[in-house]
């Protein structure tokens, strides 16, 4: 083990977390992130057991779960694994494919409220998405305040976005702002 | 009394509101207008350009008069309208455009002027001579037709905005949009309703009719509740729907806070993207006027707008006083029924139409007209004329109409021509129109209310049928169904000033006076004139002044045609279309992992692109840049220096055509590298221009690691990806950028092994096991995953060293702690491009989309064994044979400077574009050497070592003389890089 | 304007960065020669009508695409993924 210290994205050692109503916002270091795409005339792999999901979609495994990010390519997201070498981890898992540790290239930030509705509300302010498709289950690429993002919907009333670690203080600011606002005025009571 | 009985205010509630310092009170329910009404203000404002007496002509947001400076302070809005303000605890609001009291305006001489501002007359009189314009007439024509005051400081407030999705908007909520809202909400479509008032019901507010024999406002308020708890429909009061844009995308502003004495922590105003698969246009329609004499006087106003004060805000026109009504149409009828009804009395409805009958208890003119009018800063009597006789009726208030023009704005807004319907005597919405865009209701002819709540309700079920939702017609309430057709009387003839256009003061004449002075076009007419240009836009006065110039023309309305509308509807302020965010936070800003480090070292920051980089760290002791700057470059060349270069874009590259693709991509031979090296590389443009370089690594046989400059990280990914899958999709290769992922740091200086040997997991670092150009994957500071690349931009010996970047700011400080007995020294920017100056390496200033391989003297790197990017055109005639070639320049007077930018000439020669032998491209203080130092391009610089030129920059008078030498400053064999 | 991305559905155009006339795919055989690429780069057509364009998801899926325009009314007739609109082009050739 290096006898470094790691900070969180956002320049501490601990990561953020603020609460807006019934609106929380956390920072989550602790996710590894792996990039994965399918090379010429392979397989399409299932890493843990898990199907890759289709475009646009977000799928949960055994410790792990993947997005679509584009044609032949997901993200695979490993809870607990960040201060691991996730490519060497998956490697065998993921034959045929192209990996890339994408832990430190983007920064996990979550929202968990305690109504859909109110994550709703929230990505009408955040992302041009009809938020019907932001259901459950999906995840996307989009823009927030003109940084690139990644949008999963968790579950009905959780919402992850992935943003490029170093615009992390702005697209903390932004979200902030966001649920702040919606705190003000009276749509973060659920 | 002014104040009427009922109405739709809350009498239980009193504001207390001041206008012109003056202090009035009001009741929740009021518009600004409505309460200065009943208050019995009539004089609100002085108009544009003739500073006239003008008092609140109309009741929504077509108000052409009553504009006045709301709230004070850095709050202070100019230009906003009484009718559309509603009231609060506390208000504020100043008449403006006036020199001196609003009752004594010392600017009314210009109505007395009047002659000499006609039509036109900016561009005939403040045409000579040419330099009075901006000293003279400019500043005074500002100070004299100004419009309120903008506020001085800063915008307090914040602002938002978000992004809807709909199956069907639906703007406007009078009779046609509710029915259309309640048709589609209940057939489970998605559904915006949207109005700009801050009520739902439109014009059945204003009316006195009864809905299935009951008043109007139950069946709306039912509608209403019914609306909002559909979890499908949301429903958007004070939201004007401003523009109509591509593929039914429509702007629309929330004013969310406007009704409040301050936002306090929320945000004021929303601008919403709304993004709907079909949308019903029930904007309604817009009374108009008929010009007579003196029309522009307080008291006189629309009827409809009358009837509305009257029913919706139990506000009497005219202070109490007696009224009287002008009319072309059986509309006008409906205001004096319903005034008379609530107690106010009518001294005479005059009807255009010979045949008119009256309809209550109420002395009628049948064929006359109002020809003039008299009272100084409000009405007190009109003339009328009828069958050959002149009358002059006392009166305190004049209520006009004219007709209805529906509003066909939205409709308009893809150049979709409105079309003259002859029969309603109304511009109808035409074809060409915002495709999935349907108007239904007033908006179209269909201005009954029973007509309204019919069409709204079979437009929505059509609309959904298109999209293949099923609706059934709501059951709909018994409604009037009274023509709202009007006689086509125009304007009432007469040599006095009548006017058409209120807000930009243009009067009938003045539309004979452009008719006269050839302008055919109703385009030219309304520049000509300003007519409709104000920040009304001439929703009370177009389809008029259309009227009155077809009249002039001879020709039919149809035929004259009309000018169309474009976004906004209404005025929509910059600070909603900013966006959430201003100051600090109006972009994002990326940092780097070693961001907070720097900054608790007093680092200097320099915006490069979005990026936070450090460009230099002040000592103690250091008053200027150039201190700190000269220290630090002459650190790395005497020991080790670090900088932390993540912002150089990295792209990860694999497959097993990696090597091939990436041929293909530089213009030098890439494939041929081995593993565990680096190579630089260089790409081109497609026509043969150099466009970026880099570095490129090879960590496996399939797996490369390449940089780009900070600058073009996005643009080369994009080109990276064009190429990938547009030119060659047979190639086994994957693309990802990891510029994030690593936080990567340049070590060096001749001691930068020595520093990087004390944190290495015994990884060999000698010559021999890790030359010049070696990149490894290895371990550091006990077992932390690191890559480490042999490279040098400043002709030291040097590396970069990348770790996962939540560890960049523990490295950066542990090196720091490593190295000092080594004299480590942390550099910014400034001192990287002073230590790649010295050493002669191109960079942004020498890429800059202009110049060549062979310029910077790279021309042997464009393989011509292999086929890249940019290689067949960089052989064209006229970039091959370009003389220019990069050089080293210094001043032959070591105490001059060389600058950037300046031309090169040949010693004697004139200083002209014929002579231009080349520019500098770089120029830096060389602590190293002790003297000003540059780069340039000089025309067969590489056979010119030696000669003394002269550095020209005729712009600033300088001229130097300088010495052509090699680009490369500091060991120029390359010796200290490799060993 | 909304681009009816072929995988994710309608889009708004502001997560795309845009290109110009999908003739671009086209890139000359290097054999070809300078007039060939002098073409291909500099000469490209501007009609008012449908035009077929090229397209780039940034934020998105950093996909190509080849969307089909009318530059006159902007409607949009339909659109491609350019990897799969190039490899065709390439079997067409063979």
């Amino acid at each position: 083990m290096t006898d470094l210290t790691a900070i969180c994205a956002l320049g501490a050692t601990e990561p953020r977390r603020e609460t807006f109503g019934a609106l929380t916002l956390a920072e989550r270091p602790d996710t590894a992130l792996l990039s994965v795409a399918l090379r010429r005339g392979a397989a399409q792999p299932a890493p843990l057991g898990l199907a890759l999901p289709g475009p646009g979609a977000w799928a949960v495994g055994e410790g792990l779960a993947a997005f679509w990010t584009g044609p032949g390519q997901w993200m695979v997201e490993v809870p607990g694994k960040a201060d691991t070498d996730v490519v060497a981890t998956f490697l065998p898992n993921l034959p045929g494919c192209s990996l890339t540790e994408q832990t430190d290239g983007w920064t996990l930030f979550e929202f968990s409220a305690k109504s859909g509705a109110t994550v709703g509300r929230l990505l009408e302010r955040l992302v041009n998405l009809d938020t019907a498709s932001l259901a459950p289950g999906r995840a996307t690429r989009t823009a927030v305040e003109h940084m690139g993002v990644f949008v999963i919907r968790r579950a009905e009333a959780e919402l992850a976005v992935w943003g490029t670690r170093s615009a992390a203080e702005s697209l903390w600011h932004a979200l902030s702002t966001t649920a702040r606002r919606m705190e003000t005025s009276g749509w973060a009571q659920q | 009394m002014t104040r009427l009985s009922g109405g739709l205010i809350d009498r239980d509630r009193t504001i207390a509101f001041t206008f012109d310092g003056r202090a009035y009170r009001g009741h929740p329910g009021d518009t600004l207008a409505s309460a200065l009404l009943a208050n019995g203000v009539r004089l609100v404002g002085r108009s544009f350009k003739y500073h006239r007496p003008r008092g609140i002509f109309a009741a929504g947001s077509e108000e052409p008069n009553a504009l006045v400076e709301l709230r004070d302070g850095a709050r202070r809005e100019p230009n906003t309208r009484a009718t559309m303000a509603e009231l609060f605890d506390g208000l504020t609001a100043t008449s403006q455009n006036h020199v001196g009291p609003l009752n004594f305006d010392l600017l009314a001489v210009n109505d007395l002027l009047s002659p000499f501002f006609a039509a036109g007359f900016y561009y005939k009189t403040f045409m000579w001579p040419r330099a009075f314009w901006e000293k003279l007439y400019e500043p005074a024509i500002r100070r004299a037709a100004g419009l309120g005051r903008l506020a001085e400081a800063a915008d307090p407030d914040a602002y938002d905005k978000g992004f809807l999705h709909c199956d069907l908007l639906v703007i406007g909520a009078g009779a046609a949009g509710l029915a259309a809202a309640l048709t589609a909400g209940r057939a489970g479509a998605r559904v915006v309703l949207a109005d700009e008032d801050f009520r739902l019901g439109g014009r059945l507010l204003a009316e006195s009719d009864l809905l299935d024999d009951a008043p109007a406002v139950d069946w709306v308020a039912a509608a209403e509740a019914e609306l909002r708890a559909m979890p499908n429909v949301r429903v958007l009061a004070r939201t004007t729907v401003f523009g109509v844009f591509d593929h039914g995308v429509y702007g629309a502003v929330e004013r969310v806070a406007d009704h409040l004495p301050d936002p306090g922590q929320g945000v004021r105003q929303t601008l919403w993207r709304i993004t709907a698969r079909r949308a019903v246009l029930a904007a309604g329609a817009t009374e108009r006027h008929i010009p007579f004499a003196n029309n522009d006087r307080p008291g006189v106003m629309l009827a409809g707008a009358m009837r509305a004060y009257a029913n919706r805000w139990a506000a009497a026109p005219g202070t109490g006083g007696p009224v009287t009504v002008f009319t072309n149409g059986d509309d006008g009828h409906r205001t004096a029924l319903d005034l008379a009804a609530r107690g106010v009395p009518v001294a005479a409805v005059i009807d255009t139409r010979a045949d008119a009958v009256a309809q209550g208890d109420y002395r009628l003119i049948a064929g006359g007209m109002v020809s003039d009018s008299k009272g100084r800063l409000g009405l007190t009597s009109v003339e009328v004329t009828a069958n050959g006789r002149r009358e002059w009726i006392n009166c305190a208030a004049l209520g006009v109409s004219g007709g209805w023009n529906p509003n066909v704005h939205l409709a308009s807004h893809h150049r979709g021509r409105p079309v003259w319907d002859a029969g309603s005597n109304a511009f109808l919405p035409g074809a060409g129109g915002p495709v999935g865009l349907v108007p239904a209701g007033a908006c179209v002819g269909q201005g009954s209310t029973a007509q309204a709540l019919a069409d709204g309700a079979r437009k929505a079920a059509e609309t959904l049928a298109d999209l293949g939702i099923a609706a059934g017609q709501p059951d709909l309430p018994k409604a009037e169904d009274r023509s709202t057709a009007a006689a086509a009387f125009w304007h009432v003839p007469g040599r006095k000033r009548a006017w058409v256009d209120h807000q930009n003061d243009v009067t009938v004449k003045d539309i004979a006076l452009s008719h006269q002075e050839n302008m055919r076009s109703v385009e030219h007419l309304k520049r000509w004139t300003t007519l409709g240009m104000a920040t009304d836009q001439g929703k009370t006065s177009n389809v008029t002044a259309l009227a009155v110039m077809a009249e002039l023309t001879g020709k039919g309305i149809a035929e004259t045609g009309t000018t169309i509308y474009r976004p906004p509807y209404t005025g929509v302020s910059l600070g909603v279309l900013g966006g959430g965010d201003s100051g600090a936070h109006f972009r994002p800003r990326r940092l780097t992992p070693t961001h907070h480090w720097a900054a608790a070292q007093s680092a200097v920051f320099v915006e490069v692109g979005q990026w936070m980089r450090a460009q230099y760290f002040p000592q103690p002791g250091e008053t200027h840049w150039r201190q700190s700057v000269d220290r630090e470059a002459l650190a790395v060349r005497a020991g080790v220096g670090l900088c932390d270069v993540t912002t150089l874009g990295k792209i990860d590259v694999q497959g097993a055509d990696a090597g091939e693709f990436l041929n293909r991509i530089y213009a030098n031979m890439i494939a041929t590298l081995k593993v565990g090296m680096t190579r630089y590389g260089l790409m081109l443009r497609e026509d043969g221009t150099a466009y970026d370089d880099g570095t490129c690594a090879r960590l496996a046989e399939d797996h490369f690691i390449v940089t780009t400059t900070t600058a073009n990280a996005g643009p080369v990914f994009r080109n990276m990806e064009f190429a990938r899958q547009c030119l060659w999709p047979e190639l086994d290769v994957q693309l990802i950028s990891t510029t994030d992922a690593w936080a990567q740091i340049a070590v060096a200086g001749p001691k930068s092994r020595a520093l990087l040997d004390r944190i290495v997991d015994g990884f060999d670092l000698s010559n021999a096991a890790f030359p010049f150009m070696a990149c490894a994957s290895l371990t550091v500071c006990g077992g932390l995953r690191a890559r480490l690349f042999r490279i040098s931009f400043s002709g030291e010996l040097a590396y970069e060293i990348a770790v996962p970047a939540r560890y960049g700011h523990a490295l950066m400080a542990r090196l720091m702690e490593a190295g000092a007995d080594l004299g480590v020294t942390p550099y910014g920017t400034e001192t990287l491009a002073v230590l790649r100056i010295e050493k002669g390496h191109a960079a942004g200033a020498e890429l800059n989309g202009q110049t060549t391989a062979t310029m910077l003297g790279l021309g042997r790197m464009v393989s011509a064994r292999k086929d890249s990017i940019g290689a067949v055109m960089s052989r064209r005639a006229g970039l091959a044979e370009d003389r220019r070639r990069l050089v080293g320049l210094v001043p032959v007077d070591p105490a001059q400077k060389v600058v950037a930018g300046a031309h090169l000439f040949t010693e004697g020669a004139a200083q002209d574009t014929a002579n231009d032998h080349g520019w500098v491209t770089s120029a830096c203080f060389s602590p190293h050497l002790g003297h000003s130092i540059g780069l340039g391009f000089l025309e067969d610089g590489d056979q010119r070592l030696g000669e003394v030129i002269v550095a020209a920059n005729p712009v600033e008078g300088q001229s130097v003389r300088l010495r052509v030498a090699s680009a490369h400053f500091v060991d120029p064999e390359g010796g200290r890089q490799r060993d | 304007m909304l681009i009816p991305h072929p995988l994710l559905g309608l889009r708004d155009a502001q997560e795309f960065t845009y290109l110009g006339d999908a003739a671009l795919i086209d890139r000359p055989d290097p054999a070809a020669g300078e007039d060939a690429f002098c073409d291909y780069v500099f000469l490209r057509d501007n009609p008012a009508g449908v035009h077929r364009e090229l397209w780039y998801h940034e934020q998105g899926d950093r996909s190509w695409l080849v969307v089909t325009r009318n530059t006159l009314t902007h409607e949009i007739l339909g659109a491609e993924l350019a990897r799969d609109v190039a490899l065709a082009r390439r079997e067409g050739r063979a």
